[in-house]
């Protein structure tokens, strides 16, 4: 006697049975989508700016003439375009610093978060506002904030008596934030931490949740300390994952013009460029397409080696 | 659970009132303009152009009829885009929105608008050439000749405009034609004086009642003020469009330039390195780091909030300041472009406003195109009132009420105190130069316009980094590599 299903089955068109016992191509018709999505949004706009790079186009002809590396070679000239050697260290400056501070940041928002409080859902909610939030709009309230004449930072500062004549910030009346190079840094820092921070901690305390209790309470009643169990127990276990935020946060970090372009477009002078804005102002702006395209091409061979020993290095941590 | 209630209690007192608080309340509102008026008439096919014309050694005043964009009927199905900034007096856009589609419907073409950000132009117009595809007519506001290669030579739309409405002003053409190819990439309607904008008590106590004449009166009078009066000067150092243009007028001024008229750099001079080292004196003596921060948007900010005593900005700040708070607003005044030294007087335009129409607009589209831009250039004495003459016209025959005595400059129909407070800017065409100044507004200078090289020379130096000679042969160096690229597109002139 057959099951109920096999005879469902069994009734169906002798066509339709073979596509549905046919896993090979039902995976890559389910698949389909997302490959398609993939070729058409990155492969193929890659594909374009690796020919654009080795090409003669400007904003107003992009038929491809190829020219070889002439465009890396004019934009790493050192006399001809020093914004890019500039641009180049403040895109790792920004980056690794910002990650770095992410990272322990998020540790312990992540330890925060996964203990048992009234109101926890509310709170982690309002942490999150900052990934949620658009980056544009983000960034412009930023900007209002670091702003070089209505700053309310400026304002609380005067009012705490530590801006203005004879005082500890003193003697002007405003911080200046983006108009002093070490502040326009730290300020471009700063954004990058609060927009980034949310996701690194909501991918920890997702670690940090899975851990088993058994193995804490265990390490509890061996009579570890709470740095030693989390030093010693918790890390090596969230480790992969956490590889995992830092690689998003540097590939993020490390590609994002938005920040930037909104808060100082790369001054004061050139010094918070990065490589997205400067790409962007050569490419669009300058009119110069093809030397756009070989400095935001710069730092892909990188990222990509960072990727590959950062996923490789997540998934050894993980069989070990 | 009395606690409970307690709290809700106090919570729900708490937001009546800041329900209650934030009730709109009734305000007196002084406003200027208590009378509005509106340009809706439309100008004929023909038109009436006077003009001065020499004969035998004699200026002789003709008048002619000239006819404007003969009311054709297009193909059925004719459709054309306007893409445009979102002008910064929003009621240019309002009467652009009814301006287009009405000329379109009286000539049978489906025109519509759109208007995006200034700073989005560039990445639109780029991927529409790439793409084949988009809006028929991009208005540009500055570096049209980037896109050279990518759009139409409009030599004939210009040459017919011209025997329309008789001649161009100089700084429209620099930023439509290019010598090097011999034609006109795009065609200017519009452009945009830059004068000075300046708070008149606290010059007056400076002892400039009528404001500077000079960049020595500049410097003597910035430095009085903000050291005496606590007010701080506004001409930016930072990498945005005033700061640019800003440096390129104490350059102009000061006898230099970048390029001189057959596109060779001649960046590093002795005058140009005295301009910027009457900038770095400029801004030891009379500004504050702000300068190295701003936005486009930081100077009128400034002004508006009285913080500044001089900036170097088109009305927009004043018109701004006459909505929000007049009797503020009464106390700017304007002066036109600074004398250097030797007795130049030169500043750039604020903007200019280019029609260009791409590769990819062929038959009817394209003529319906030309059509409408000679019927929008007709017509320009409602460009003009509609932007708060904001805009000024390329043609100056368009818009006869500007500039005649007794017209809008003399005495301004939206509610200047006193009202011929603006006429300075009628005298505007005489100092106004453009991108490139004296060469022509080629893709080199653009390039080097967008990557802020000049206002990072001015800078540089006036935060003590780098001495005014260093800077100017860093710039150099900068600067010729750009120049021979295009020059080998064959886009710049000069050797």
């Amino acid at each position: 006697m057959q099951s109920p299903t096999v005879n469902r089955v069994a009734g169906r068109s002798p066509g339709r049975r073979r596509l549905a016992d046919r896993d090979g191509l039902l995976g890559a018709l389910f698949m389909a989508p997302a490959i398609i999505y993939i070729v058409a949004l990155v492969a193929v706009p890659f594909a374009i700016a690796i020919a654009f790079s080795l090409a003669d186009v400007t904003v107003g002809d992009t038929s491809l003439t190829f020219v070889g590396l002439q465009n890396f070679r004019r934009v790493m000239d050192k006399e001809a375009m020093p914004q890019f050697w500039r641009a180049l260290s403040d895109t790792f400056i920004f980056t690794l610093t910002a990650q770095a501070i992410v990272i322990v940041l998020a540790n312990i928002l992540a330890l925060v978060l996964a203990q048992d409080f009234k109101g926890k859902w509310i709170a982690r909610m309002l942490i999150m506002l900052p990934w949620a939030t658009p980056i544009s709009l983000g960034t412009i309230g930023w900007l209002w904030i670091f702003d070089s004449k209505f700053s309310p930072i400026d304002w609380v500062l005067q009012l705490v008596g530590l801006l203005g004549p004879d005082t500890l910030l003193g003697p002007g009346r405003h911080m200046n934030f983006l108009g002093r190079e070490e502040l326009a840094m730290a300020s471009v820092i700063l954004v990058h931490v609060w927009r980034m921070l949310p996701l690194s901690a909501v991918i920890l305390m997702a670690g940090l949740t899975s851990i088993p209790q058994d193995l804490i309470d265990q390490a509890e009643v061996d009579g570890a300390s709470f740095w030693r169990i989390h030093f010693q127990v918790r890390l090596p276990l969230i480790l992969p994952i956490m590889s995992i935020a830092l690689l998003f946060g540097l590939i993020f970090t490390f590609g994002d013009m938005v920040v930037v372009f909104v808060l100082t477009r790369g001054g004061p002078v050139y010094y918070t460029q990065v490589l997205a804005t400067w790409a962007y102002f050569t490419g669009i702006e300058g009119g110069a397409l093809a030397q756009g395209a070989a400095i935001a091409l710069f730092l892909f061979p990188l990222l990509l080696v960072v990727a590959f020993l950062v996923l490789r290095n997540a998934r050894r941590t993980e069989i070990a | 659970m009395k606690h409970k209630l307690l709290i809700i209690a106090v919570l729900l007192t708490a937001a009546a009132f800041l329900i209650v608080g934030c009730q709109p309340q009734e305000v007196e509102v002084t406003r200027v303009v208590t009378e509005t008026n509106t340009i809706t008439e439309q100008v004929e096919v023909t038109r009436v152009i006077t003009e001065q014309i020499e004969v035998e050694g004699e200026q002789v005043e003709v008048t002619r009829i000239v006819e404007v964009g003969a009311e054709q009927q297009f193909p059925e199905g004719t459709e054309i885009s306007l893409l445009q900034w979102s002008h910064f007096v929003p009621q240019y856009d309002t009467w652009i929105d009814e301006f287009a589609p009405a000329w379109g419907d009286s000539v049978g073409v489906n025109m519509s608008v759109e208007h995006i950000s200034f700073t989005e132009l560039f990445p639109t117009l780029t991927a529409a050439i790439d793409a084949g595809e988009g809006p028929t007519i991009v208005e540009l506001v500055i570096g049209g000749s980037l896109f050279v290669e990518g759009v139409h030579d409009l030599t004939d739309l210009n040459m017919q405009a011209q025997e329309l409405f008789g001649e161009q002003i100089d700084t429209c053409k620099a930023n439509s034609f290019l010598p090097t190819t011999g034609r006109y990439y795009g065609f200017c309607h519009g452009w945009i004086p830059d004068p000075g904008d300046y708070n008149k008590t606290l010059w007056t106590e400076a002892g400039f009642p009528d404001g500077p004449d000079t960049w020595q009166d500049l410097l003597e009078g910035g430095s009085f003020i903000r050291d005496n009066l606590g007010v701080p000067m506004g001409i930016g150092m930072s990498p945005e469009i005033d700061s640019e243009f800003a440096a390129r007028a104490l350059i102009w001024s000061f006898g230099g330039s970048i390029q001189d008229e057959n596109e060779n750099v001649v960046i590093n001079s002795p005058e140009v390195v005295e301009a910027v080292k009457f900038m770095a004196d400029l801004y030891d003596q009379t500004m504050t780091e702000e300068v190295f921060a701003w936005t486009a948007a930081s100077n009128n900010q400034g002004l508006i909030a009285g913080e500044l005593s001089y900036i170097l900005n088109s009305i927009s700040a004043y018109r701004s300041l006459q909505k929000i708070d007049p009797e503020a607003a009464d106390d700017i005044f304007f002066v036109d472009a600074l004398k250097g030294p030797r007795g130049y007087q030169h500043a750039s335009a604020h903007i200019w406003q280019v029609y260009v129409i791409p590769n990819y607009v062929e038959g009817a589209e394209l003529e319906a195109a030309k059509a409408f831009i000679l019927h929008h250039t007709a017509n320009y004495s409602q460009a003009v009132f509609n932007s708060e003459m904001y805009n000024f016209p390329a043609f100056k025959s368009t818009v006869p009420e500007l500039f005649e005595d007794g017209g809008w400059l003399d005495v301004d129909p939206f509610g200047s105190r006193p009202g011929d407070k603006l006429k300075v800017l009628g005298t505007a065409e005489n100092w106004v130069t453009h991108l490139g100044y004296p060469g022509p507004a080629n893709p080199a200078i653009v390039q080097v316009y967008a990557q802020r090289i000049i206002s990072n020379m001015m800078a540089q130096v006036a935060k003590g980094e780098k001495t005014a000679e260093e800077a100017v042969a860093e710039a150099e160096a900068q600067i010729t590599p750009i120049f021979e690229q295009w020059r080998d597109r064959g886009y710049v002139g000069g050797e």
